[in-house]
């Protein structure tokens, strides 16, 4: 054999069939990607990288440029959850509210009372950063209002909204008309 | 509907897998990415069937609300930091310090443990943050980075343990931790759970976890891939306990941003300057380390981690797809589902639902995390009422430091992955340690330590306090007793034959199980024997999917590319 073919040390020890390979729990030698063998994919990577940057930057973008940017900072922990009963309308999962808003999901917002909130503040002072829940609701209010008058958010939503007395009163006329 | 979320979940699952046994070999990003886009169309054309086209164009949005911006702009700005600490001297004056510690009367030892526990000391958002500033010092602790304090076995315990510290140090964070997740849901009843009711049972949990690591990396993983860690021994006839004397300088800018770092952490964490997000403090810390150790903007930037970041955010695309299509629906009603099977019951079914992280470890703990703790709750009085308000608070501290771990042996780009490239070890060489620690030690123990001291309320007279304090000492000895002895004895009976091994491996990890999941059951339903029984067989489940999610043995492909001359 020459000295060129002859395997590497590394290869040696990889090869060596006394030595265990895998065993229960250790993901050894997984997610192994020598670069050679995935040459075939390098451009769906490059697509998927491409695909994660412009989510991010949407994700960013969007409620800056539509006026909501406080959504951007929320760390999502939940704390506004405490607010518990002293929401007067009984809205119970505020972090919703605030994703909806941020991703402009008309159908989460509505779901969970986001057009029954009076904007009362309760909220705010449960918020490890006091960041100003009312005023974001109120804005994906007045987006979501826009956006049934236009006819974009699914009828379903709004029934559902409906039936569940999830709409206020502010927002019943242009659901009913939304709908009929 | 109910079918689409079924669909989807399936195509997530059967995608990890594939990728977990090395059938899929692209980078993981794209594989979740292509999970997404697969489940989007899927469910573009269920929507387009039931609801129409405006259904539809709606989707993006919907998917778009899975990503949580949070971790990944905290451990941007971490890795900024990490940067300038490397740029301006900053570790030199750390090694310094460290120096200074080692001749004070805690000593060498007492210095380690204190570097190993740094992380779930000062509780980042992502452990990340810190391993990446950290784990180059620790390297240099060897021969081969030049202090030639330790030996090569011992540094591969420091790094081994320091990273996994690290990766589970994000569930105790009061700043945007993983942990705070749990802690809001918990909020619905408990009026100061957001305060860190989950805090000190996952700190805990880490901690003696962290310790069982440290010896599972001594006495098995050592054992079984002896080459697996290039690092080199010290020569023979290198004395180092003269040479741990070494002084180490440091640039006096050094000093400056080590305590620009530590005081932007500190301000961070205790907000004495009110409340204000993480990443401001941290962007000024690096703005301060620019204008006072006179670094470049280009060597913040040199310290960013691309990979976790992108890893992160495309789970959190990939759950966003699933949530969107229903698929974390499908979940919950499948988990539901086996609760009718009377061997497991709720003890069992919870049992296997709080090692589900570690079943299926992803990139970030927060990709599942965020679908999972809501389906959690839902098994509370909210919904289902399998569980009261406090045993529920129990399932969650279990849940959440299982799942907070879950990076760390994560073959799909998990922080774990930055030790062994630190201690220059093959890919997955920690992680056996990793997995079985967060399911025999860390996941009981915080319920335990729930159970006993977060949900007990202490009178001045009330006798209790002690007796509780004894139960979790009497437990984490007994918990971590069993687990130290099952490390023993596989280190003795372990033999080059590797199918043995094999069996030895999983019997261990299956009564490791047995033990993990009998006790949540008990923290939960004390001494029903039918509940431990369940919640025994539960734990057994768990530990066979985390043991074997893993091929047995490695393709022929893969073998011919690890031992060819092309590696």
């Amino acid at each position: 054999m020459s000295e060129s073919e002859k395997p590497s040390q590394i290869g040696k020890n990889r090869s060596d069939e006394s030595q265990p390979l895998i065993l229960p729990g250790i993901h050894r030698y997984q997610f192994f990607t020598n670069l050679k063998d995935r040459g075939w994919t390098l451009n769906l990577d490059r697509v998927a990288l491409f695909g994660i940057v412009s989510a991010l930057l949407a994700t960013t973008v969007k409620p800056l440029l539509r006026g909501n940017p406080a959504t951007i900072y929320c760390y999502e922990c939940r704390a506004c959850y405490a607010t518990q009963d002293r929401c007067p309308v009984g809205i119970s999962l505020q972090a919703e509210l605030v994703v909806a808003g941020r991703a402009l999901d008309y159908d989460r917002f509505i779901r969970n009372g986001g057009l029954k909130c009076v904007r009362c503040g309760n909220c705010q002072s449960f918020c490890v950063q006091y960041l100003p829940l009312p005023r974001m609701f109120e804005i994906m209010q007045q987006e979501t209002r826009q956006a049934i008058l236009a006819g974009i958010v699914p009828q379903e939503s709004l029934i559902q909204g409906l039936q569940q007395g999830l709409i206020g009163k502010e927002f019943i006329d242009d659901v009913v008309k939304a709908i009929s | 509907m109910e079918f689409l979320g079924f669909i989807t979940l399936g195509i997530f699952i059967v995608l990890m897998l594939l990728t977990l046994f090395g059938y899929i070999r692209t980078p993981v990003q794209t594989v979740l990415v292509l999970s997404t886009v697969l489940c989007l169309i899927v469910g573009g054309v269920f929507r387009f069937v039931a609801y129409g086209w405006d259904s539809v164009v709606l989707l993006p949005n919907e998917f778009l609300g899975g990503i949580i911006l949070h971790p990944i702009t905290a451990l941007l700005t971490g890795l900024f930091l990490a940067g300038g600490l490397k740029a301006s001297g900053g570790f030199d004056a750390l090694k310094a310090i460290l120096g200074y510690l080692r001749r004070s009367p805690i000593g060498l030892v007492g210095t380690l443990v204190i570097l190993i526990n740094l992380p779930v000391i000062s509780s980042l958002p992502c452990g990340r943050i810190l391993a990446a500033a950290l784990l180059p010092l620790l390297f240099t602790f060897g021969f081969e980075g030049g202090l030639g304090i330790l030996s090569k076995s011992q540094l591969i315990v420091l790094i081994g343990a320091f990273t996994r510290n690290s990766m589970g140090s994000c569930g105790p964070s009061p700043i945007g931790g993983v942990g705070q997740i749990a802690e809001g849901f918990l909020g619905s009843f408990f009026p100061t759970a957001s305060d860190g009711i989950l805090r000190a049972p996952q700190a805990f949990a880490l901690m003696l976890g962290t310790a069982v690591v440290a010896l599972f990396l001594k006495f098995v993983s050592q054992k079984l891939y002896p080459n697996d860690v290039a690092l080199r021994n010290a020569p023979e006839g290198f004395d180092i306990g003269k040479n741990s004397e070494t002084q180490v300088k440091a640039p006096i800018k050094g000093f400056i941003a080590l305590a620009i770092f530590v005081t932007s952490l500190l301000i961070a964490i205790f907000q004495p300057l009110g409340k204000m997000p993480v990443q401001s403090v941290l962007v000024t810390g690096a703005l301060l380390m620019i204008l006072i150790c006179r670094i470049r903007l280009n060597d913040l930037l040199e310290g960013i981690i691309l990979l976790p970041v992108t890893a992160m955010a495309a789970g959190f695309l990939a759950a966003g797809a699933l949530a969107a299509t229903g698929g974390f629906t499908a979940l919950a009603s499948m988990l539901n589902s086996l609760v009718s099977i009377k061997a497991l019951g709720v003890a069992g079914m919870l049992a296997i639902f709080v090692q589900f992280q570690t079943i299926l470890p992803l990139s970030c703990a927060r990709i599942l995390t965020a679908a999972l703790v809501p389906t959690l709750y839902l098994f509370g009085p909210a919904q289902f009422n399998f569980l009261s308000w406090s045993q529920l608070a129990i399932v969650m501290a279990a849940y959440i430091i299982n799942a907070t771990t879950s990076c760390g042996p994560s073959p799909l780009g998990g922080g774990g992955m930055m030790g062994e490239g630190t201690m220059r070890a093959e890919t997955g060489f920690i992680k056996g340690a990793y997995t079985f620690a967060s399911m025999a030690v860390m996941a009981p123990m915080a319920a335990i330590f729930m159970k006993f001291l977060n949900l007990s309320v202490f009178q001045p007279t009330d006798p209790r306090f002690a007796r509780d304090i004894i139960m979790i000492g009497a437990f984490a000895i007994a918990i971590a007793g069993v687990n130290v002895f099952f490390i023993f004895l596989g280190s003795k009976i372990f033999s080059p034959d590797a199918s043995k091994n094999f069996w030895i491996q999983l019997v261990g990890f299956l009564f490791s199980g047995a033990i993990g999941g009998g006790i949540l059951a008990f923290a939960l339903f004390e001494l029903e024997p039918t509940k431990i029984l369940q919640g025994a067989l539960g734990g057994i489940i768990a530990a066979a999917l985390i043991g074997l999610m893993v091929p047995k043995m490695l393709s022929k492909r893969l073998t011919a590319t690890l031992s060819g001359p092309n590696v």
